[in-house]
C-alpha cells in the first residue's frame, strides 16, 4: 500500500480541482460543512463530523428537474445540465453506507431516479477513516465501522508517517494514479470500535410496538421541526412544484422544482381536501423511526440509519435517537 | 458561587413541584431534565416520581412557553363547566414569563392557567461567560410569578447601546444583503427557529401555505431571506429576546438581530418591550381612536 504526506495529499488535491468539482470538509463560520473548495488550504483534514450529510450533492436541496419557457407560441422543454465530474474528499464511513441506502431506495429498483443517479454516477467518492467514534456515533451498532471502506473509491487511513492510500474502485484506482507516495508493506493503522452501541431491534418486533405508548411519551419533548431529516444522510422525502420564474408580454418560463421536504412538518402529509392521516407529532416522529428501522428494512433490504449521531447533535429539543433506541429494545 | 444559586432554584423548584403534584393543583409540570448526554432538555413531569429528574442550571435555555398551549389543552384546556381549570405548572425565567405575558394579551392563554416556577434568573451561560442578551437584561425577577425560587440577583444590567444592530445599519443596502444571504446561505430551511419560538403560533405558517403560495418551495436564498425576514416582521413587538431561535438554529445563525431591529423599532415608537408589563397590551394589538403614530 502507499503512503502519502499531507503536502502530497494536498498537492494531489489541488490538481484534482482542475477538472473535478472538488467538495471536501470546510469551515464556514462555526460550522463545519461538505462545501466545494477551490484551494486544499480550504480543506479541514482533522475533524469529527460536518453538521450536514454530504447527501446534498447527490440529492440537492433545491433542484430544477424540468424548465419551460413559453415565446409566442413557440415551447421549449429541457432540463439543465449537471455541473461536471465531482469529487467528494474527507467522506466518512457512515456516509458511504449513507449512499448505499439511498442506492437501495432510488436506483437499486426501477424505476430509478434519473436525478439522483446522475449525479451518484458522476461522483467519486475518498474515504477518511475516524480513528474512533466521536461522542453520539454508533455506526457499529448498524454493521458499519470507524474504517470501513465499503463504498468507497479510494479509502485513507492517517497513521504516524502519513495516510495509507486504498484504492478500491477502478475509478479509484484512476484517481490515486497522481498521487505521490511511498510504496510500504504492512496494514493501515485499525481504528479503536469500541464506544457507544445499542441494539436495534427487527423490523418484525417495531412492527408490533406500533401502537406503544412508547411514542407517545418519546415525542413530548419534539419540536416537530425538520433539523434531523435535513441533517440525515439518509432521509429523502421531497416536493415537487412548478414556479413561474418569470412572465411578460407572450412570455413565459417556468419551473419545475424538487425541494426537500420532511415527514416531521404538519403539512407533509395532508392531503387534497384538507384531511391528515398523520395530525400528531407523536404520529409523525414515531414515522421518522418506522421509516428508518422498519419500512426501509422490509421494503427495500436495508435499515436507512447508519449510526452518524447527527440528528443528536442538531436536535433543538434534545431528542436523542441512541435513546430512542435503547428505549424501543427495552419494551416488552 | 454560580453552582450555589443553580443548587438553590433547583432544589426550589423540585419542593414546588412534589408540593403542586401532590396536592393535584396541577397536571403536569413543564421543566428540565439532564439528557443522556449531558444536555440539558426539556421534560415534563406529570407524577411525585418523576420529580428528582427535575433540574436547573444556567444552560437550560430552552424557552418552555412554546409547549404550554399543547399541555394546558392535553388537561382538558379548562373550560368546561364553570370548574376550576386544570392547571400546568412551568418553570420559567424572566424572558420566558414576558413570552408567557404576550400570550396571554394575545388571548392565547389564561393567566389562571399557568403556574409559574419563576425563576430569579442569574442570566445564562454561553461556556462559562454569560450570554450578551442576558448582561443588557434588566428583569431579574419575572413580571409575575406564583412561587420564585432563588433569590433576586443584584446585578447591574449593561446599558442596551444596541451596538450589534447600529453595526448591521450602518452598512450600505447592498452590503446588508450580501451580509444576509451569506449567512442564510447556511439555513437549511430546518425552520427550528420558528418551532422553539413561543410567539409562533400560528396554525399554518406564511411559509408552508399552499394556496396562496406566498414563498416558493426552493431552500435558495431569496426564499430563505423571505422567511427569516417575514418572522422577523411578525415578532415586531412580540419578540421577548429569549434567544430561543438562536440556540434552536442549527446552523448557527445571528437571528436575534433581524428581531433586535424590530425590538428597538417598537421601542422606539411606542416605549414598548414586548411583554415587559403584565398591565400593558401589546402596540400592534390595540388601537386607540386618539392615538398618532410619530412616524
Amino acid at each position: 500500500m502507499k503512503i502519502s504526506s499531507r503536502e502530497a495529499l494536498a498537492a494531489w488535491l489541488d490538481a484534482l480541482i482542475a477538472d473535478h468539482i472538488l467538495i471536501a470538509p470546510r469551515r464556514v463560520e462555526d460550522d463545519l460543512l461538505y462545501r466545494p473548495v477551490r484551494d486544499s488550504a480550504e480543506i479541514v483534514f482533522e475533524f469529527e463530523r460536518t453538521a450536514l450529510s454530504p447527501k446534498s450533492f447527490f440529492f440537492p436541496e433545491t433542484e430544477v428537474i424540468l424548465q419551460v419557457e413559453k415565446r409566442g407560441k413557440e415551447v421549449e422543454m429541457g432540463e439543465p445540465a449537471l455541473a461536471g465530474e465531482q469529487v467528494i474528499f474527507g467522506l466518512r464511513p457512515c456516509d458511504a453506507r449513507g449512499l448505499e441506502a439511498l442506492d437501495a431506495l432510488l436506483i437499486d429498483r426501477p424505476p430509478a431516479d434519473l436525478y439522483y443517479a446522475r449525479r451518484r454516477a458522476a461522483t467519486a467518492l475518498i474515504g477518511l477513516a475516524c480513528p474512533r467514534l466521536w461522542d453520539g456515533c454508533f455506526c457499529t451498532s448498524l454493521g458499519g465501522g470507524p474504517d470501513d471502506a465499503a463504498g468507497m473509491d479510494v479509502m485513507l487511513y492517517e497513521g504516524d508517517t502519513g495516510y495509507w492510500v486504498l484504492d478500491i474502485s477502478e475509478r479509484g484506482r484512476e484517481l490515486v494514479q497522481g498521487l505521490e507516495g511511498e510504496e510500504t508493506e504492512g496494514e493501515p493503522p485499525a481504528s479503536d470500535r469500541s464506544g457507544e452501541r445499542v441494539a436495534v431491534r427487527p423490523p418484525e418486533e417495531w412492527r408490533a410496538r406500533f401502537d406503544d405508548a412508547y411514542w407517545q411519551r418519546l415525542a413530548e419533548r419534539c419540536l416537530s421541526c425538520h433539523a434531523c431529516t435535513y441533517a440525515c444522510p439518509t432521509c429523502r422525502c421531497f416536493d415537487v412544484r412548478d414556479e413561474t420564474v418569470a412572465a411578460g408580454p407572450g412570455h413565459i418560463q417556468i419551473q419545475r422544482l424538487r425541494a426537500w421536504d420532511s415527514c416531521l412538518s404538519p403539512a407533509y402529509r395532508r392531503i387534497a381536501g384538507g384531511h391528515n392521516p398523520r395530525p400528531d407529532r407523536a404520529q409523525r416522529l414515531r414515522n421518522r423511526y418506522y421509516c428508518k428501522f422498519c419500512y426501509s428494512p422490509l421494503d427495500f433490504g436495508a435499515v436507512a440509519c447508519v449510526g452518524c449521531g447527527r440528528c443528536i447533535d442538531v436536535c433543538p429539543a434534545g431528542v436523542d435517537i441512541v435513546e430512542v433506541l435503547a428505549g424501543l429494545a427495552a419494551l416488552e | 458561587m454560580s453552582g450555589e444559586i443553580e443548587i438553590e432554584i433547583q432544589n426550589g423548584i423540585r419542593v414546588r413541584a412534589q408540593k403542586l403534584l401532590s396536592l393535584g393543583e396541577v397536571g403536569c409540570i413543564i421543566g428540565y431534565e439532564r439528557g443522556p448526554r449531558g444536555q440539558m432538555r426539556p421534560m415534563f413531569v406529570y407524577d411525585e416520581a418523576g420529580v428528582e429528574r427535575l433540574v436547573w442550571d444556567r444552560t437550560c435555555h430552552h424557552n418552555l412557553v412554546v409547549y404550554v398551549r399543547d399541555k394546558v389543552e392535553a388537561q382538558g384546556g379548562g373550560r368546561a363547566g364553570g370548574a376550576p381549570p386544570p392547571r400546568v405548572a412551568i418553570v420559567a425565567r424572566p424572558c420566558d414569563v414576558r413570552a408567557l405575558n404576550v400570550l396571554i394579551h394575545e388571548g392565547q392563554l389564561a393567566r389562571e392557567q399557568v403556574f409559574v416556577l419563576g425563576i430569579a434568573c442569574p442570566g445564562m451561560l454561553d461556556g462559562d461567560k454569560v450570554m450578551a442578551h442576558c448582561r443588557r437584561c434588566k428583569e431579574r425577577v419575572p413580571v409575575f410569578y406564583d412561587a420564585l425560587l432563588g433569590e433576586p440577583p443584584a446585578i447591574e444590567a449593561e446599558d442596551d447601546d444596541w451596538q450589534d444592530v447600529a453595526e448591521i445599519e450602518a452598512l450600505s443596502a447592498g452590503e446588508r444583503l450580501a451580509f444576509w444571504a451569506q449567512e442564510f446561505e447556511r439555513c437549511i430551511r430546518c425552520y427550528a427557529c420558528r418551532q422553539a419560538c413561543p410567539g409562533c403560533y400560528c396554525f399554518e405558517c406564511l411559509a408552508e401555505q399552499v394556496d396562496p403560495g406566498w414563498i416558493g418551495i426552493a431552500h435558495r436564498v431569496p426564499e430563505k431571506a423571505f422567511f427569516h425576514i417575514m418572522r422577523a416582521f411578525h415578532l415586531a413587538g412580540r419578540c421577548v429576546e429569549c434567544h430561543a431561535c438562536e440556540q434552536a438554529c442549527p446552523m448557527h445563525i445571528p437571528l436575534s438581530l433581524l428581531n433586535r431591529k424590530m425590538a428597538r423599532e417598537v421601542q422606539e415608537l411606542f416605549g414598548y418591550t414586548a411583554g415587559g408589563d403584565a398591565d400593558v397590551p401589546p402596540p400592534l394589538a390595540t388601537f386607540r381612536r386618539d392615538e398618532e403614530l410619530p412616524l
